[in-house]
């Protein structure tokens, strides 16, 4: 997303981490003290499929990634899922922006064949007031009306607010779309990017598309100027998303999450855990995920980062690099280089 | 009401549906059944005062605005977000002409003059290209000002009286500097690392609305080609009603306006059906286009 830059510098979100680990966590209460015996405990597994073609049946490399990820049909089944793509706005010869709708027809077709009673699409773009402009013209639109599938804009849901239990931004509450509270799983169809404030756009940081613009306006600049990183983790630990899809058969390299250009890097990424599907999406595009700031954050309170803590399934890593550009002129990806 | 003027017959279907989302107390949801929104109340108060259509609901629906009025003034989201004020100009527009909202009108005026965005001064090495230091209207307190509710706030004042009034002269100014380089707006920013962003249709209406007749034609002459060019190609209720408003304001033909928003609405046949805030403004173009104004 582009907006002003980050109210907060990648340093004072490391600063706040340190005093978290120094503090156990007893300074904010049981929330992040809980988290953090979590993440402790927890292995993850990632699954990586090649896609070289976005006229493939993802839906059965959808199903593959899921069966070997172990989401069974009797945990799926009677579920109601809201599917979340990466739509930030359209712009003509530029599809690489947006989770391709043949993606999310993918993931409909996977859902749906695992019993779920019913599958929503929703999003909140973070540039566009008009998010039917979005859908219809990123193809979205007549994929929904085919497959009699309901968008929700989330921009203009109803309203509840959540306590931001582990305070990293400067936010007492976070206040998410009513729809959210209506489903059973959070699904991230995030897109395979580079971004030129965060370093990267995965699966978490797909999670902004949720944070409703009446309440955070368009740019959702509310989180930025209450620190992007921050607000990236404080969002996914409030929400708990159950499932990450990503997007990679096209990627965006370089000045992302919109400028940038597209490179064909063959990939589906998936996984339970959004930090270690991201992690693994980072080692892809051969950037180290250690140096993402909400990363690094998240590897001890949401889920893992670390190589030795993500199990890799489907195609290894190597059979997949693609090294993405950055730009040596942006900081957040000058560090990565 | 059996005397007032009806709408035209492409139209006719279009005003009811809009009053499904009317609550009780006068209000309006997005959607039917949906959550009192200040804004969708606003949007279709004006959609009907446009019309001439129902006054005694319009007076409803300015007396749940008024009810919705913080002190400071502002009409937010709810009183629950009231960081989210962002609704207060589409409502002043709403109260304005009405003796027996006149005093809420002054105050939602009065708020938004005392109110602007965060601004700092503009700095060589900045990634961005707009100049951050002139001071518009943000969407929620405490952050940057932007586009579109500058452009609202910039028009809520003018309809008010207020088109001299320095916050609106910078108002101006400062969406002249987020104006891209080829014509067209977006949310906001311009240029970033020295790439230019994409215009947006309904930025770059909505902008172009509020900038009639405060700006000369040559500041924005790209800008209203660019969405002379892009109108045929409108699809939806949002971006195709605020480039008719744009357009219809700086008196640029708009072609054959009626067949597009006869198009965009039968579109909800196959899609679903519009929210309030959309339907209404694309109902308040097409009157002030002449494309629905049942004497044209």
């Amino acid at each position: 997303m582009t907006e002003q830059p980050p109210g907060n510098s990648r340093f004072s979100i490391t600063r706040r981490d340190l005093l978290w680990c120094l503090a156990g966590g007893a300074a904010m209460g049981f929330g992040l003290h809980h988290l953090l015996r979590q993440a402790g405990q927890r292995q993850a597994e990632v699954f990586i499929a090649k896609a070289a073609d976005y006229r493939l049946d993802l839906g059965s490399i959808i199903t593959r990634g899921l069966q070997e990820l172990g989401v069974s049909a009797e945990e799926v089944r009677g579920k109601k899922i809201l599917l979340k793509p990466n739509l930030v706005e359209v712009s003509p010869g530029h599809a690489h922006i947006n989770t391709h709708p043949l993606v999310v027809l993918g993931a409909l077709e996977a859902f749906r064949r695992l019993g779920a009673a019913e599958i929503l699409v929703g999003e909140g773009p973070g540039h566009v007031t008009d998010t039917q402009m979005v859908i219809e013209e990123t193809g979205l639109q007549e994929v929904l009306f085919e497959n009699r599938t309901r968008f929700v804009d989330l921009n203009y849901d109803s309203l509840f607010p959540l306590p931001n239990r582990t305070g990293f931004s400067t936010q007492s509450r976070l206040v998410f779309p009513a729809t959210l509270r209506q489903v059973d799983w959070v699904v991230s169809l995030a897109k395979l990017k580079t971004h030129h404030w965060a370093g990267v756009t995965l699966s978490m940081k797909n999670l902004f598309g949720v944070m409703p613009g009446s309440v955070y306006g368009w740019p959702k600049n509310v989180l930025h100027v209450s620190g992007l990183n921050q607000s990236i983790v404080d969002i996914n630990a409030a929400l708990t998303p159950h499932f990450a899809i990503v997007d990679g058969i096209t990627g965006m390299q370089g000045d992302g999450p919109i400028m940038g250009d597209p490179i064909q890097s063959g990939v589906l990424v998936m996984g339970r855990s959004l930090p270690a599907v991201d992690a693994t999406c980072c080692r892809i595009m051969g950037i180290d995920p250690q140096r993402i700031d909400y990363l690094r954050v998240a590897d001890r309170i949401i889920g893992p980062i670390q190589e030795r803590n993500i199990a890799q399934r489907g195609e290894p890593i190597a059979d997949v690099f693609t090294r993405f550009a950055l730009c040596d002129d942006i900081p957040a990806q000058k560090i990565l280089l | 009401m059996a005397a007032l003027p009806q709408p035209p017959l492409v139209y006719a279907d279009a005003v009811p549906a809009l009053l499904q989302a009317r609550q009780a107390d006068g209000g309006f949801a997005e959607t039917p059944g949906g959550d009192y929104r200040p804004d969708a109340t606003a949007w279709a108060t004006l959609c009907l005062d446009s019309f001439q259509l129902y006054p005694e609901l319009s007076a409803a629906a300015r007396g749940r605005l008024s009810a919705g009025q913080q002190p400071d003034g502002g009409i937010p989201l709810s009183a629950d977000y009231p960081e989210a004020f962002w609704p207060t100009a589409a409502a002043a527009m709403a109260l304005q002409g009405s003796p027996q909202f006149a005093a809420a009108h002054d105050r939602a005026v009065g708020f938004l003059l005392a109110t602007t965005g965060q601004h700092s001064p503009r700095e060589d090495d900045s990634p961005l290209g707009h100049d951050p230091s002139i001071p518009g209207w943000p969407w929620i307190a405490d952050t940057h000002s932007w586009v579109e509710p500058t452009a609202m706030a910039i028009r809520a004042l003018t309809l008010a009286g207020h088109s001299a009034h320095p916050r609106v002269q910078s108002g101006v100014k400062m969406l002249l500097d987020r104006q891209l380089p080829d014509g067209g707006w977006n949310y906001g920013n311009t240029t970033v690392y020295g790439k230019t962003l994409n215009p947006m249709p309904a930025a770059t209406g909505v902008a172009l609305w509020s900038l009639a007749g405060l700006a000369e034609a040559d500041k924005v002459a790209p800008s209203l080609d660019l969405i002379a060019r892009e109108l045929p190609k409108l699809r939806t209720p949002l971006s195709l009603g605020w480039a008719l408003s744009g357009l219809t304001d700086w008196r640029i033909e708009t072609g054959d306006a009626r067949a597009l928003i006869t198009d965009c609405l039968q579109r909800q046949q196959k899609f679903g059906p519009y929210g309030t805030s959309r339907l209404a403004l694309l109902l308040i173009a097409a009157s002030r286009s002449g494309a629905g104004n049942p004497r044209s």
